[in-house]
């Protein structure tokens, strides 16, 4: 069994009991079979804030922008997609501004 | 200060219908200003109108539509500047302020649509008027003072030269108001030497920038517009409902999970975001990683590396705004207004520059100087990548200038609003520069085959706003960022570099921000549901509006702006992006991402999608029957159609 470690980047801390700076980083066991989905749910799941923001229904919803390995979630990934030990996940705020 | 023209408004030409009220929220008067002969009129304008067109854009583009045919190019005397405000303008809900510009603007000679805050909307409507439209050249410069009733075209000579902080300083000392109850929107030196990306600057860091909106003020000799808070009443239809709906929106704002980023910190949070995207454009697209630590970019280290205070716009409750004091360096102590986003990316990363107090004295220099930031930005990047490579010599310059050279790019500046030496040729744009030089130093070049520029983000890695800028009827962004997509049935997210998903999410997004910029308020605090805009906008004016009305005429808004833009000889032949735009980023998250492999299927796409004649550009007949313009599908096609 590894770990998949969740970046949890800037503003999204907020949601994870930091202060919308810096970062927070999870090192999630993971077992065989994860997916990405899997994972984040096992975050989420700890941090109703962060579920909240993460999810609509079943699905990701608009606020939080999901990477794989510094690649957006849909590109190489999909939510059903495994993971290994070592991949990296980051967690990202939505940007509306510009 | 003597008077040039001294008016009362003379009455109006067409007495409003006794038979419809005037809708609530509106002040019900147009002010029309020929600077040619200096004859100062009002003119009411219908309820009807007002539900049709409603403020700010959309009232915009039917006056370029009706007003500024084809021969009357943006310099021409014909040429309209439209000032215009909406119905929340004025009224007790956040960030109603605003300003919208529209004219034939100097960058494209096309349509232009460009938007601003502070105060100017408030005190505009609370004088008596909706909205400004400016006509003529006059002879000597002048500016326009507004006091209720009291409209007069002032000597400006005294103005002349000064930057847009020093025009509003001496305008408040003279008028002896500031804050809230004198707002003034002017150009610099570069609207008054026509500078094709001159911008229209107000109330201290308040930008309407896209287009060149400044040179066409600046052509008009109307060196500032200077508005007395009105003391003219301004009344809700559904005073109850209208702070109901206010507070909807302010509680949305304060706890929807991307709003709130907004709320606290306004657009700084998107270095960092936009960086581990790919998004961010560092030296001219030649890069997409930071060659520093992003720590002190983050938006509460941002904020908190500066002295600072809130800056807030009519009514608004966000902290967006801020003015703050540069800690550090040469300018230490300076008064600056904190950057936006576009302000970070544009004086800073875009030129390889990483100090934020550096960049942060360099955006207001160019806010002062009546610039547009984001044009500047790919300008003065493009000069130092071409300065680095040989292409541009010091001898040419006067100067050296290389990446991250804050100094030098405000030397740069000076050229450019002067028109000295070689800034006689920037001062043309980006498109316009990079073709007198030719290749190689054309390639480098980051614009739009129409004569624009992106805003502050690597499009490479921002598909849908490549695709919104280059096809807009305004050339710059017309659907602008998702907000709340799925709420018109868009989904919440989609593969970024699925070229056909990202023209079905733009066209599936049009409209929305089209209703925005008609309503007198800020795009900022309108990042909430459509529906909470449209009871605000109901409660305002009287009306039942719906979502499904708002979309139909922002999409109207912009089938209008279309058809003005095809008539200025903007054609589907230029919806491409230039070689440096288009290209293949070299690394960070978009390494090897090809946005022209796949350009002319998300042309397709997007056209087919929006309803718009693929070969001439024209929005189709059954198109323009959908969104209740059927007399616009007459004009464009005939009545045979």
């Amino acid at each position: 069994m590894g770990t998949v470690a969740v970046e949890v980047v800037a503003w999204v801390t907020k949601f994870v009991g930091g202060d919308g700076s810096g970062r927070k980083v999870f090192d999630e066991p993971i077992v065989p079979g994860a997916t990405v989905r899997s994972v984040l749910e096992g975050l989420s799941t700890r941090y109703p804030e962060l579920h909240a923001a993460l999810w609509e229904k079943r699905e990701l919803g608009e606020h939080i922008e999901v990477l794989v390995n510094d690649a957006v979630l849909g590109i190489a990934h999909t939510l059903e997609s495994p993971l290994r030990p070592g991949d990296r996940l980051a967690l990202l705020g939505q940007f509306t501004g510009g | 200060m003597p008077a040039l023209r001294t008016s009362t408004p003379s009455r109006a030409k067409h007495p409003a219908s006794a038979a419809a009220p005037r809708p609530g929220g509106y002040a019900g008067k147009l002010l029309r200003v020929n600077l040619t002969t200096g004859k100062i009129w009002s003119e009411p304008w219908s309820p009807e109108d007002m539900r049709e067109l409603i403020g700010g854009v959309g009232l915009g583009a039917r006056i370029l539509y009706r007003e500024v045919p084809a021969h009357v190019h943006w310099d021409h005397p014909e040429n309209r500047l439209v000032l215009a405000t909406g119905p929340l303008a004025g009224l007790p809900v956040w960030g109603t302020g605003g300003l919208t510009v529209v004219t034939r603007g100097a960058g494209t000679d096309g349509p232009t649509s460009t938007q601003a805050n502070g105060f100017f909307g408030a005190n505009l409507k609370y004088s008596g008027y909706d909205a400004i439209i400016v006509q003529g050249v006059s002879r000597k410069w002048v500016y326009l003072h507004i006091h209720d009733d009291v409209v007069e075209l002032r000597d400006a000579s005294h103005l002349l030269g000064k930057d847009t902080w020093q025009t509003q300083d001496l305008l408040s000392a003279e008028y002896g108001l500031s804050g809230h109850q004198l707002s003034v929107y002017s150009i610099g030196p570069a609207g008054e030497h026509l500078v094709r990306f001159a911008a229209i600057q107000g109330d201290y860091g308040h930008v309407a920038s896209k287009n060149g909106c400044g040179a066409v003020m600046g052509k008009k000799k109307l060196k500032a517009v200077a508005i007395v808070r009105g003391t003219h009443g301004l009344a809700a239809a559904d005073p109850r409902g209208l702070v109901q709906a206010a507070d909807d929106i302010a509680h949305d704002l304060q706890t929807d999970p991307t709003a709130r980023s907004l709320y606290e910190y306004g657009t700084l949070p998107g270095v960092v975001n936009l960086h581990k995207l790919g998004m961010l454009p560092i030296k001219n697209y030649t890069t997409n990683v930071s060659p520093v630590d992003l720590g002190p970019w983050e938006a509460r280290r941002l904020r908190e590396g500066f002295d600072h205070r809130g800056h807030q716009c009519n009514a608004c409750g966000m902290h967006h705004c801020h003015m703050q004091v540069i800690r550090s360096g040469p300018h230490t102590g300076t008064l600056v207004d904190e950057p936006e986003y576009e302000g970070w990316s544009g004086a800073g990363w875009t030129i390889g520059a990483t100090d934020p107090q550096a960049v942060s004295w360099l955006n207001t220099e160019l806010d002062r100087a009546g610039l547009d930031v984001n044009e500047f930005g790919w300008l003065c990047g493009w000069v130092m990548e071409c300065v680095e490579k040989g292409y541009i010599t010091r001898a040419q310059l006067g100067f050296d200038l290389r990446w991250g050279d804050v100094e030098g790019a405000r030397k740069l500046v000076d050229l450019i609003v002067h028109r000295r030496g070689l800034g006689a040729v920037l001062a043309e744009g980006v498109k316009r520069a990079a073709a007198k030089l030719g290749p190689p130093a054309r390639d480098c070049a980051v614009y739009t085959l129409k004569g624009a520029v992106p805003r502050g983000h690597d499009h490479r890695a921002r598909w849908h706003e490549m695709l919104d800028t280059i096809t807009s009827g305004t050339s710059t962004l017309e659907t602008g960022n998702p907000v709340h997509p799925t709420e018109v049935g868009v989904p919440a997210r989609v593969d970024p570099f699925d070229g056909v998903a990202v023209a079905k999410m733009v066209a599936g997004l049009r409209g929305r921000l089209g209703f925005e910029d008609s309503l007198g308020i800020c795009i900022f605090t309108t990042r909430t549901r459509l529906e909470n805009l449209c009871r605000a906008l109901g409660a305002a004016t009287g009306w039942y509006y719906t979502v499904d009305e708002a979309i139909r005429f922002g999409r109207r808004t912009g089938a209008i702006l279309r058809a003005c833009s095809l008539r200025c000889g903007i054609t589907p032949a230029t919806e491409y992006p230039s070689t440096r735009y288009a290209s293949i980023p070299v690394d960070g998250p978009a390494k090897g991402q090809s946005i022209v492999e796949q350009w002319e299927k998300m042309l397709d796409t997007w056209y087919a999608e929006v309803g718009y004649d693929r070969k001439t550009g024209k929005p189709l007949p059954a198109t323009c029957k959908a969104l209740g313009a059927e007399w616009l599908a007459k004009e464009l096609w005939g009545r045979s159609r």
